[in-house]
Order: structure tokens, then C-alpha cells, then sequence
């Protein structure tokens, strides 16, 4: 187990956003949470990942407690992230967003890396190379120089998840990474989650699109008005009655 | 339509060129300028281009200082006690006011920059600048309003095989200023260049971003306050000795608004180069306008206004940008012409202005321009799938 959500609520003044969720992520699983528009799935990735302060409850981390703290202590941890809405350095060429991603992994001491001496300059030379591969790898080489913001929508979706990858993470969160793209960008961010989550990594996906989770996860959990309604293997939640009239219902009139 | 990835052509040589012609041209200026007016010019236009490179330090890092001025006054202020009451040289008290101005920048920038966000770091620097100039005034230690007078040179330094550095006349304050000058470059480069300078980048661009990549927002802001702040409190020291008699009126907002203004018109995106050359234009200029009596510095602050207006870039953005940025200098200029054909017809009868709109689309067009410049390989083919 990685990752023990318990009891998480998250109060705006009267609102109850997220209203007293658990569950549990075991290693190496990939693991969907959906439910439909307003659910409380982003605030419970932020509250996860420290982008958000939670009212009440805890969350386990490899064992420990990081309820409360900072996003940037969590990702040192190992838990990586992406955003909803495409959150990139967009002046930057791409691979310099990679790049960007490997701050906590320089070992060189920082006097040398001051100084710019050969040591430092090599091992960033080797960094730059690690985003390289990362970007080709994730099917980005041919626009490694390419400025971010001239990228095409899908690209830069895929973009924010090799960011998250190269932070090294034990655990990643994606946040709706299918949303607004095409059928065949679909596909392609579906198999390269499955490659991410083949090299040891563990995945949470929000999503809005149930149907290509519904053959990517193990597990799905199903939010509804911030409560957990139920979760269990895709077939069992796909005919679960609540969900049905909670969420598939609706869409499928 | 397979397109191959071609590493940008590195343009770091041409930099490097540059950068030794302006050495070389700044080291032999004083043989051709004698004339100590035009020297004293050439002095305190380092002085805020040093300014104004602490300026762009935080400003990387998404802060937009309104303090500076202030702790270029705390280095002011203590190389003064230092060298008048306390009895230390020029010499000591250089890196110690550098050095005190950084620690009274650590300890504010707990509460200044803290928790909260960039705009109570640009209230709270505003803040600082006021109590500085109140606090010195009240406190007769300091001199009150009248400052401090007397501020000794700098001891004469001997140089094996050079003349004697003494600070008898303009010149040798001029190299000792240009020394400062590219002390600060060399150590603003090699930080801009390391990960503390793409941590800031990154925190500038995008905090949530960064954070999620675990750069520690916080800490790192409040690191480039600090090392600015020293700069500040080093040129501070050199400014006090250099002018012989402090006040606080010198180191008020006003300065303070001056250096923002030379770092955007030469270009904020350079990060050195930029306060340079926007400082020397606008210290000569109000001088080669001189001619025009009474009118010069409303002829200063008008050419300024249009500048900041046709070339959000800088001047350097433009000379880099090449004809790219010719281009965007006249669709600025046509921009300005709709504005004013349109704000004619509106007279006329009803009509919905999309100034607004146009407003926000251009200048991206603008920022878009050096990237064909650059040397990368066109981006027309992403561009297509972006439609």
C-alpha cells in the first residue's frame, strides 16, 4: 500500500467539497478516481498533493503522514503531478521543461555547481540527455527545441506528464490527461500510461472520460457531491445502480 | 512530414564578442571623455544599472521590488557610520554594508515575502521604502533629513607596476565603479546560469508548476531578495563614498521607479545587458536634450512613455529580433493608428471598440517573433495542428 487516504474532507466556509473520503492505492496499480463535473476530484488531488489545505483526515504517503505539508515537500518525496489545464512553462523550448523537472536530483555540491565547473556542467549534460530520452521515449523528440506554447494541444497534455516523470516519482497523479483530446491521442496516452505504469510507477488518473478508464485501470473510485459512492473493479462499478444514476446515467440521456 | 530535431544553433560566441567590445570600450572610455561632468554621468549610470540588474534578479522570480531604492540606502547608510563614526576604511566597509544590507533583507524577507503573494511582496517593498526614509529622518544618529556629510574616499591602493589608485579624480572612481559593474555581471550570470537561475525562471513562469516539481517557492524567492538586496547594499557603499554627502531624498520610490523603467527599456528578458544599456541612454539623454531648455526632462519622459509603449521588449529585443522585430514595431504603430481612427468614428455613432481584444492578441505575436529568430527550425508545422 502507497498511499492510505483517510477520511479527507475539505470545507470552502458552508461547502463541503470534499466530504470525508478514504481509499487506499496499492503499488504498482493504476487507479481511476471519476464521477461527474463537480465531484470534488481535482480538490482531492490537490489536498493529496499539498496544492490545497485539507479541513480534516490524513493521507499516508509510503507510511507517512503528509497531510499539511508543503506541494513541494510531497513531490520531494517521490509523488508527482500534472495539471488539468495545461500547466507548462510555455516561453520555454520543451525540453527545458523537462530539464527543469530534475531541480532535486542534482548531486554535484553547490559550490561547484556555482562555479560551473566540469563536474556540474557533465552531470547536467547527462540530465539534459535523461529528457531527451524522456520526450522521446513519450513520442515528443521530434519538438525537443520547439517552444512549449507552439505546441499542439495534445503534445503539450503529454508534455506535463513527462514533467511529472522526470521528477522520479513512486506515485503520480494525472489530472483528467485525457480531457479534450482525440480519439488517436487517446489511445496514445493510454498505452503510454500503461509503459509508465510497467517501469514500476503507480498511477492515479482523474478523469471525466469513463470509457477509456474503464480498460486502463484496476480500480476505479466513484466521487459523487464530495463522497465516496463506491469503488471496485471497473465491470463491478460500471453496473453499480448508484453510479449508473449518478453519473452514467445522466450522461446517456 | 516527419520533421527532424535540430539542436538551436548556439549563439553564445556573438554574446561573448559582445560582451568583451563593451569591456574593452568601457575600459577606454576615460581616455576619450575627460571632461569630469561627463564622467560623473558615466559613474551613476553604474550605479543604476546595478540597481537595475537587481531589479530583473527578482523580477525572474515573479517579484516586482518597490524596495530596492531602500536597501541601496541601508548600504549606503552603513558604509557611512562605518567610515565616519566608526573609523573603518572605504575597503572594510564595502562587502560589510553589502553583507549587512543582505542580512536585514534576510530577516524582512520572512515577513515581506512569507506566505503571502506576489502583490503583498510589491506592497509590502513599497512599505519598506517609505519607513526607510521616515525612520532615517527621524533618527538624528543618521542626520535626520540633512543626512550625512564628509563620507571619506576610498584609501589609495598601489598596484605593483600600475600608477597609484588614488580617488583624486573622476577616473579612478569610474574604474573602481566599472569594477563593481562587472563583479555583479559575472556573479548575475553564473547564478542565472546554474539551477538557482532556472529555479527562479520556473517559479516566474509558473509557481504551481514549480512547486510540483519541488522547488521551494519560498525559499528561493527569498534567496534572490537577499542576494539582490547585497547588491543593492554593495553599490549602496560605493554610491555613499563616491557622492561624499547622503541624504534620504536620494534614495527615495523615485529612484526606485527610474531603475524599473531603464531595465524595461533596454529589455527585461536581458537580464544584464539590459539595465546597462537602458541606464546609460537615460542618464545621457536628459543631457543631449539639454538644448532644449525647461523642456528636457518632459521630452525624457515622453520618449520613455513611447518607448515603453512601441517596444515592450526593450530596445535590445529589438535589435535581436532583427526585421521580426521591425515588423513589430510598425504593427504596434498600426495598432496605435486603429485606436485613433476608430476613437474618431466612435464619435460618429455606435460602435463596439475592440481595442481590448486587439490589445492582448498582439503583443503575443510580439513575444512569438524571436522564436523564428532564434535559429530553430520553423514552427509552422505545429502551428497547423494547433488550428
Amino acid at each position: 500500500m502507497i498511499l492510505d487516504v483517510k477520511g479527507v474532507t475539505k470545507r470552502y466556509g458552508g461547502l463541503v467539497a470534499v466530504d470525508d473520503v478514504s481509499f487506499t492505492v496499492d503499488e504498482s496499480e493504476i487507479l481511476g478516481i471519476i464521477g461527474p463535473n463537480g465531484a470534488g476530484k481535482s480538490t482531492t488531488l490537490n489536498l493529496i498533493s499539498g496544492f490545497d489545505t485539507l479541513t480534516s483526515g490524513s493521507v499516508l504517503f509510503d507510511g507517512r503522514n503528509i497531510a499539511g505539508m508543503k506541494a513541494e515537500r510531497i513531490s520531494a518525496l517521490g509523488m508527482g503531478r500534472n495539471f488539468q489545464s495545461s500547466l507548462l512553462f510555455m516561453q520555454l523550448p520543451v525540453i527545458e521543461n523537462v530539464f527543469a523537472a530534475y531541480h532535486l536530483q542534482l548531486k554535484t555540491p553547490a559550490w561547484k555547481r556555482l562555479l560551473h565547473l566540469p563536474a556540474a556542467k557533465a552531470e547536467e549534460a547527462e540530465l539534459r540527455g535523461k529528457s531527451g530520452e524522456i520526450l522521446d521515449k513519450l513520442g515528443l523528440g521530434d519538438l525537443k527545441y520547439e517552444i512549449t506554447r507552439n505546441l499542439a494541444y495534445g503534445h503539450q497534455r503529454i508534455l506535463s506528464v513527462c514533467i511529472a516523470l522526470a521528477t522520479n516519482p513512486k506515485l503520480l497523479l494525472l489530472d483528467e490527461p485525457l480531457t479534450g483530446m482525440n480519439q488517436t491521442e487517446i489511445q496514445t496516452m493510454v498505452e503510454l500510461i500503461k509503459w509508465i505504469r510497467s517501469t514500476g510507477i503507480t498511477v492515479i488518473i482523474i478523469e471525466h472520460n469513463i470509457q477509456a478508464l474503464m480498460s486502463l485501470c484496476d480500480r476505479l473510485v466513484v466521487l459523487d457531491h464530495g463522497r465516496k459512492i463506491t469503488e471496485g473493479l471497473p465491470k463491478d462499478v460500471r453496473t453499480n445502480p448508484e453510479v449508473i444514476e449518478a453519473y452514467l446515467g445522466t450522461e446517456g440521456d | 512530414m516527419q520533421k527532424i530535431a535540430k539542436a538551436p544553433v548556439s549563439r553564445a560566441w556573438f554574446t561573448w564578442l559582445v560582451a568583451l567590445v563593451a569591456l574593452v570600450v568601457a575600459v577606454v572610455i576615460p581616455l576619450f571623455v575627460k571632461s569630469d561632468y561627463y564622467r560623473d554621468i558615466l559613474i551613476t549610470a553604474i550605479v543604476f544599472a546595478v540597481l537595475s540588474m537587481t531589479f530583473v534578479m527578482q523580477l525572474k522570480s515573479g517579484l516586482i521590488s518597490l524596495g530596492i531604492a531602500a536597501f541601496w540606502g541601508i548600504g549606503a547608510y552603513s558604509a557611512a557610520i562605518m567610515t565616519t563614526k566608526m573609523g573603518l576604511s572605504f575597503w572594510a566597509a564595502l562587502p560589510l554594508s553589502a553583507l549587512l544590507t543582505a542580512v536585514v533583507a534576510f530577516l524582512l524577507g520572512f515577513i515581506i515575502i512569507g506566505r503571502g503573494g506576489v502583490f503583498t511582496f510589491v506592497i509590502l517593498t513599497a512599505v519598506v521604502g517609505m519607513l526607510f526614509s521616515v525612520s532615517v529622518g527621524a533618527s538624528s544618529y543618521l542626520g535626520n533629513y540633512a543626512g550625512i556629510s564628509n563620507i571619506p574616499s576610498p584609501g589609495t591602493v598601489k598596484i605593483p607596476g600600475l600608477p597609484a589608485w588614488d580617488f583624486l579624480n573622476k577616473s579612478a572612481w569610474y574604474y573602481l565603479a566599472l569594477i563593481l559593474l562587472v563583479l555583479v555581471a559575472v556573479i548575475c550570470f553564473a547564478l542565472y546560469k546554474s539551477w538557482i537561475g532556472r529555479a527562479w525562471t520556473s517559479i516566474g513562469l509558473n509557481t504551481r508548476l514549480a512547486s510540483s516539481i519541488g522547488v521551494n517557492v519560498f525559499r528561493y524567492r527569498l534567496l534572490g531578495f537577499v542576494i539582490a538586496s547585497g547588491i543593492a547594499g554593495l553599490i549602496g557603499a560605493f554610491y555613499a563614498s563616491y557622492v561624499v554627502n547622503i541624504d534620504p531624498s536620494q534614495f527615495s520610490t523615485w529612484s526606485n521607479i527610474y531603475l524599473q523603467l531603464y531595465a524595461i527599456l533596454g529589455g527585461i528578458q536581458y537580464a544584464i545587458a539590459g539595465p546597462i544599456l537602458g541606464s546609460v541612454i537615460m542618464r545621457f539623454l536628459p543631457t543631449a536634450l539639454s538644448s532644449i531648455p525647461g523642456y528636457a526632462d518632459l521630452v525624457t519622459g515622453a520618449l520613455l512613455i513611447l518607448f515603453i509603449l512601441f517596444l515592450p521588449h526593450g530596445l535590445l529585443g529589438l535589435l535581436s529580433q532583427g526585421r521580426a522585430g521591425l515588423t513589430g514595431l510598425r504593427e504596434n504603430l498600426a495598432r496605435v493608428g486603429r485606436f485613433f481612427s476608430q476613437s474618431s468614428e466612435r464619435a460618429d455613432g455606435p460602435r463596439v471598440p475592440d481595442v481590448a481584444d486587439s490589445g492582448q492578441r498582439e503583443p503575443q505575436a510580439a513575444i512569438e517573433a524571436p522564436v523564428t529568430g532564434e535559429g530553430s527550425a520553423p514552427s509552422s508545422m505545429n502551428k497547423a495542428d494547433e488550428r
